[in-house]
């Protein structure tokens, strides 16, 4: 019985304008790596795949691309571990140090990503640990930014988790880690799962962070396109850009169907 | 709820069996903690301890010679304490811009129904939020160059003879933090306008309030909470970008993140880049604090 939209006119045309500005680089990005000539002209001289293939064959962007790929599998790995260990701790715990530590854990994200990299590549240097300019100590990095996405997740799916259910599986004889492996990991599964794409998403698109913890020899993708952009468009760019955005938008379209967006992000 | 409240009630937990059942859960915390400790907390500390040493070129080993040096010349020298107004301005007008922009976005997707197309509009806002900050600037800067996509097509339509200055100043640098934290403010509102009873709205209208009316008097108010958390989060995101000035601002616009990096990398002087790393981070906390405090006071602590 509703007989008008229930968004005004004014704002449906700043909503387009607001999805004009989150989508058009975007676009732009996948034409120039497209694109048939050196650089992207409007109209466009024609769809080809040279800069695609000039991308795979690239010694900058294809080594930059399986090394944030490398790094991105091995902090979401111990993100969430480490994360949905802690997560558990902070639904389950009664003490009241949980409301202090969950804030603790949330810190990296709140720190500027520029400082945190640089305090880290200043620990790694004045303590002499060998982790300066290394992949381990970039993967610490990462794992610092990613944790708090996990704990995040986590948590939210432990919240609403029925208790009952695993203490029914307790009382009908299954040990307490029979009972949480069985129940209650089977349950938050898809949460854990939703929530290491969302790591592995942060993590491989991670630049401020990398900044001072990357070099010429460990270069993630990011860095590497940054190095270039601050010379030219590099295409071949653009063509390894379009390889990310694809992964990106797999990862979204896999974690909507995991859990609810609406629940994970709307309130 | 916790297996403690799920017991029936037959066998209730004692207070001690309860700091028990909290003590046997340490482990599952422990390594995450001790994780942060060593690699967040006492990196973090030796940061701040670094900025109190004095300026030594090329040294980075922390000493016990602590002096306030680095802050004292941050705070007299106009290339440095500019570059903090500066932050701030940025920062300011990229929280206004972005809610301007994203609060009707949020509006349409809180009030759009159909599960398929809601689901399409967060997966689009997502996936801008989640990929890589530098592809997006790659494609900003490929549209607003001096000789990009809006300067050609402009040239083209014979409305402009010299290309506009899009980019490599500060208005760049704006429109390029808008695209970037655009998601976190739709994110942050979609949740509470979502709660807003729609009814509400409805008795405004039958009641005789305009459409305007009713969004200005009830909506807005009512989304105080959501717009106040959008724009902190922005206002603390831009502040702390490096990657969005140095890029569309060319490294021409000295914002405190391009001062950092410079001092570090350039100038070597890793104590005065730990100061400016110091000032940063108390700088956006201090001013995401006061904002805080006062729109606590002014929402009557509904936030």
């Amino acid at each position: 019985m509703r007989t008008e939209s229930p968004t005004p006119f004014l704002f449906k045309l700043i909503a387009i304008l607001a999805l004009a500005v989150l989508l058009v680089p975007v676009i732009v990005v996948i034409l120039a790596g497209l694109n048939a000539g050196n650089y992207l002209a409007f109209p466009p001289q024609g769809l080809s795949l040279r800069w695609v293939a000039a991308f795979l064959t690239s010694s900058i962007f294809l080594p930059a691309f399986g090394v944030s790929f490398l790094v991105a599998i091995i902090a979401t790995l111990f993100a969430t571990v480490l994360g949905t260990m802690a997560a558990i701790y902070l639904t389950r715990s009664e003490s009241r140090l949980k409301h202090v530590l969950r804030g603790f854990f949330l810190l990296p994200i709140i720190l500027p990503g520029i400082v945190l990299g640089l305090s880290l590549y200043v620990f790694y240097i004045s303590a002499n640990i060998g982790l300066a300019r290394t992949l381990p100590g970039l993967i610490i990095g990462h794992v610092l930014v990613t944790c708090p996405f996990v704990i995040v997740t986590v948590t939210a799916a432990l919240v609403t988790f029925d208790n009952s259910l695993e203490e029914a599986a307790r009382s009908l004889g299954a040990s307490p880690f029979t009972a949480f492996r069985l129940i209650t990991l089977r349950i938050i599964g898809p949460a854990i799962s939703a929530s290491s794409i969302f790591a592995f998403i942060v993590s491989f698109g991670q630049f401020e962070v990398t900044l001072f913890l990357s070099t010429p020899n460990i270069q993630t993708l990011p860095i590497a396109m940054y190095v270039s952009l601050r010379y030219s468009f590099e295409p071949t760019a653009a063509a390894a850009g379009i390889f990310a955005i694809l992964l990106v938008v797999t990862s979204m379209v896999v974690s909507a169907k995991l859990i609810s967006l609406k629940r994970a992000f709307g309130t | 709820m916790t297996i403690a409240d799920a017991r029936p009630a037959g066998r209730p937990l004692s207070l001690a069996g309860r700091v028990r059942s909290s003590f046997r859960l340490w482990w599952l915390v422990a390594p995450a903690f001790a994780f942060f400790i060593v690699f967040f907390v006492v990196p973090v500390a030796s940061l701040f301890a670094l900025s109190l040493n004095p300026a030594r070129p090329g040294m980075i080993a922390v000493t016990s010679h602590f002096t306030l040096a680095n802050f004292i010349l941050i705070f007299t020298h106009p290339l440095f304490y500019d570059a903090i107004f500066r932050s701030l301005g940025i920062a300011a007008v990229v929280a206004f811009a972005a809610l301007i922009l994203g609060y009707p976005l949020a509006y349409l997707i809180a009030k759009t129904e159909h599960p398929g197309r809601n689901t399409f509009l967060m997966i689009l806002v997502l996936s801008s939020m989640q990929l890589d900050m530098v592809i997006r600037m790659y494609g900003l800067m490929v549209l607003m160059g001096d000789n990009g996509l809006i300067n050609q097509m402009l040239k083209d339509a014979g409305l402009i003879n010299h290309s506009l200055p899009l980019m490599y100043n500060m208005f760049g640098i704006v429109v390029g933090l808008v695209q970037v934290t655009l998601p976190f403010m739709v994110l942050s509102l979609i949740g509470i306008i979502r709660s807003v009873n729609p009814s509400l709205e409805e008795a405004a209208r039958s009641l005789g309030a305009s459409r305007r009316q009713a969004m200005m008097l009830i909506m807005l108010p009512l989304s105080m909470p959501g717009i106040l958390a959008g724009t902190i989060l922005v206002f603390a995101l831009s502040v702390s970008s490096y990657v969005v000035p140095a890029l569309m601002g060319g490294w021409q616009v000295f914002v405190l993140p391009i001062h950092i990096y410079q001092q570090i990398a350039q100038t070597g002087n890793w104590q005065l880049g730990a100061a400016l790393a110091v000032v940063l981070f108390v700088t956006s906390l201090a001013v995401v604090a006061v904002y805080h405090f006062s729109a606590a006071k002014s929402s009557g602590g509904r936030t």
